[in-house]
């Protein structure tokens, strides 16, 4: 009970320390990703010419938004949960507190606010006239129920090994990138040629843009074992990162 | 008995890790993984075994860097022990440094909000007790501002309203009596008095002396990492403020013993022995002694003096205070005041003795201070004992006759 308003707690404050003194307060939340995806919705679109994806596809820009919003979630909520105990030495140096909250609360709070601008933009693209299938947007939230998951996971063990090794946080971002240059984000697994369109299977996040697209835009189908697949995955995820949270908690404060 | 014990510690020990290059941290890392609990590391406390039952107060003292913090951040949790173990029962509020989890942009009030919810209080409970803490806290318009804004002062005086509105069994506060003006460390050593009053249990880090005697009925000396005594309140800060006196040089020490004591609410300026403030006074049998000492008071209220008379080894002879034979100490000034014992014919006999004085309170509760002298009696005497005491023969006659009488009485 008390865990869970210490929780409700520490995400407030991480909602609010992210527009804290910031003028537009909240709306950077939506502004930061359409800025995003006008950016990149013109350099695909009309710079580099991509291919317009699968013939059922109701165009790009709704395309991106279902790769563009799930990789932000997840890239956003391991980036900070990396630095969650670093930046809450002080805290943990004198307050004993379940450290998982603190990582918990960061992912939490990335979501929320990643989680509401989805939704917010699904549905004015459905007022555009974009055939979204807004009836399924509760079943997209579980796909980004089980993305949580795979993010809280490695949000835990990055956070811990964060404390020993300082290295992870500035090299995360260029790892990020890589891994979402690695995933379906800006294309659709077809543009791949053939024999390595295989390889995205190993990709873990590939699920993800997969999933939305198929359920939003009813574009692709999934099999029920990519399903199986990656839903054990994002629990074996979780209980990686747990396992290895748990197992260097106790030395935390040695090494802050 | 073990039961009522709010804290137990056995064999209690921690060490920090030794880590200088980045290449230690990745080795320490690889080795914790692998499940090993033992890095290269440095111990900064040993073999801690303390028990602090419930309604009992534990002064924690020691030097700068002999374990005080560490020991408490082993108690709240905040650090695992590397040996031993820590058993920590009831609720427990602690008051580690300046300002325990503080977030410096927010303004008093939301921090209020984010230290009971770390403390384990629902919104609810919050929003009850928050007025009681605004009050107790007392800084005006400041609770409104961020805490970054604050004094160190304000920052205390918050953390410690916050203590209070916990309605802890234990509370563990680190040296921060120390940094609240005036009003507002009396405010909390009265709170604190109630709360002890009332069955409270507290683990106190001073270096205060008088904070301690003031506060705890017990003291633990720490000295680099270890337990170096732990016992009656009085007896430990006196050894440690003889250990610091030995410690430091003389003229430096002199200063710091002085600062130490005068933080008491009472010490002794001197002791003299017919006048003569020497370390040790021979005097004939049966001759008189007069013992003298000045008593300096902190708050200028009325000590009781207590003179006492042991042997060499520690028996005692003889003591009495001003206020059992319904007397109190002449007032020399403001703030000293005098006592003189005169022993006519001092009926001690031939031997070494030691004169001790120790200041009271005015309640005759609390002890202060001790300042010995020895006593040297030199004599002929053959009795057996420590004094004369007042003696008649009858049914006797003299020795001297008696041997007369049987010499004629053969002749």
């Amino acid at each position: 009970m008390s865990a869970l308003s210490l929780t409700a707690h520490f995400v407030r404050r991480e909602v609010r320390n992210r527009y804290l003194g910031s003028i537009s307060g909240g709306a950077w939340a939506l502004l930061q990703p359409l800025i995003q995806l006008g950016v990149y919705g013109f350099v695909f679109v009309y710079v580099f010419h991509s291919p317009v994806p699968g013939a059922n596809a109701p165009g790009f820009v709704p395309f991106l938004v279902m790769g563009l919003w799930p990789w932000n979630a997840f890239a956003e909520a391991v980036t900070r949960s990396t630095t969650a105990i670093q930046d809450n030495a002080a805290l943990i140096g004198k307050v004993a507190l379940p450290r998982e909250l603190l990582v918990l609360s960061t992912v939490v709070a990335s979501f929320l606010i990643q989680i509401l601008g989805f939704c917010a933009i699904c549905v004015a693209l459905r007022l555009f006239g974009i055939p979204i299938h807004l009836v399924a947007l509760p079943v997209a939230l579980l796909g980004y129920a089980q993305l949580f998951v795979f993010a809280l996971g490695c949000g835990l063990m990055l956070a811990a090994l964060q404390v020993f090794v300082r290295d992870l946080a500035p090299a995360l971002p260029q790892m990020l990138m890589l891994w979402m240059f690695a995933s379906p984000v800006f294309y659709e697994r077809s543009a791949l040629p053939e024999r390595y369109q295989g390889w995205l299977d190993w990709n873990p996040f590939t699920y993800y843009p997969e999933f939305f697209r198929s359920i939003l835009l009813q574009s692709g189908a999934q099999t029920m074992v990519a399903h199986v697949v990656s839903f054990l995955v994002a629990m074996l995820v979780l209980a990686m990162g747990l396992a290895v949270f748990r197992r260097l908690e106790p030395f935390f404060e040695d090494f802050l | 008995m073990n039961d009522t014990a709010l804290v137990e510690t056995r064999h209690l020990g921690k060490s920090y890790p030794l880590v200088f290059r980045s290449r230690d941290r990745l080795r320490a890392l690889g080795q914790l993984l692998a499940g090993r609990r033992q890095v290269n590391s440095v111990p900064v406390l040993e073999d801690v075994s303390l028990q602090v039952r419930r309604g009992e107060s534990l002064g924690l003292i020691g030097e700068n860097g002999a374990g005080k913090s560490t020991l408490l951040k082993l108690l709240t949790g905040v650090l695992t022990p590397t040996t031993g173990s820590v058993r920590v029962s009831g609720r427990v509020a602690a008051l580690l440094e300046l300002g325990a989890g503080f977030h410096p942009e927010y303004s008093g009030r939301e921090n209020i909000a984010l230290s009971a919810a770390l403390h384990g209080l629902s919104a609810t409970q919050i929003r009850e007790k928050a007025d009681a803490i605004i009050g107790f806290a007392d800084i005006g318009r400041y609770i409104d501002e961020p805490v970054k804004h604050y004094s160190s002062g304000m920052v205390v005086r918050l953390g410690f309203a916050i203590v209070t509105a916990l309605e802890p069994e234990l509370l563990i506060t680190d040296e921060v009596l120390a940094v609240g003006d005036e009003s507002f460390q009396k405010k909390c050593v009265r709170w604190i008095e109630d709360y002890l009053g009332g069955g409270g249990t507290l683990i106190l880090v001073s270096h205060s002396m008088y904070h301690v005697q003031k506060l705890c009925q017990k003291a633990c000396w720490l000295r680099s990492g270890r337990v170096e005594r732990h016992g009656d309140v009085f007896e430990v800060t006196q050894a440690y403020l003889a250990y610091l006196e030995r410690k430091s040089n003389k003229a430096e020490t002199a200063r710091g013993i002085a600062e130490a004591r005068s933080m008491l609410e009472f010490h002794l300026l001197d002791l003299t022995l017919n006048g003569e403030s020497s370390d040790t006074l021979v005097v004939a049998q049966g001759s008189t002694l007069r013992v003298r000492t000045r008593v300096h008071s902190r708050d200028g209220r009325v000590p009781i003096v207590v003179f006492g008379v042991v042997r060499g080894d520690g028996t005692p002879v003889y003591g009495v205070s001003t206020e059992m034979d319904g007397r109190a100490p002449l007032r020399e000034s403001e703030t000293v005041y005098v006592a003189e014992l005169t022993f006519p014919e001092l009926p001690l006999l031939p031997g070494a003795y030691v004169i001790k004085a120790h200041p009271l309170d005015p309640e005759g509760v609390r002890l202060f201070d001790t300042i010995e002298c020895n006593l040297l009696i030199r004599g002929e005497s053959r009795e057996l004992g420590l004094v004369r005491l007042p003696h008649v023969w009858s049914q006797s006659v003299p020795l001297a006759a008696a041997r007369r009488a049987a010499d004629t009485g053969h002749g």
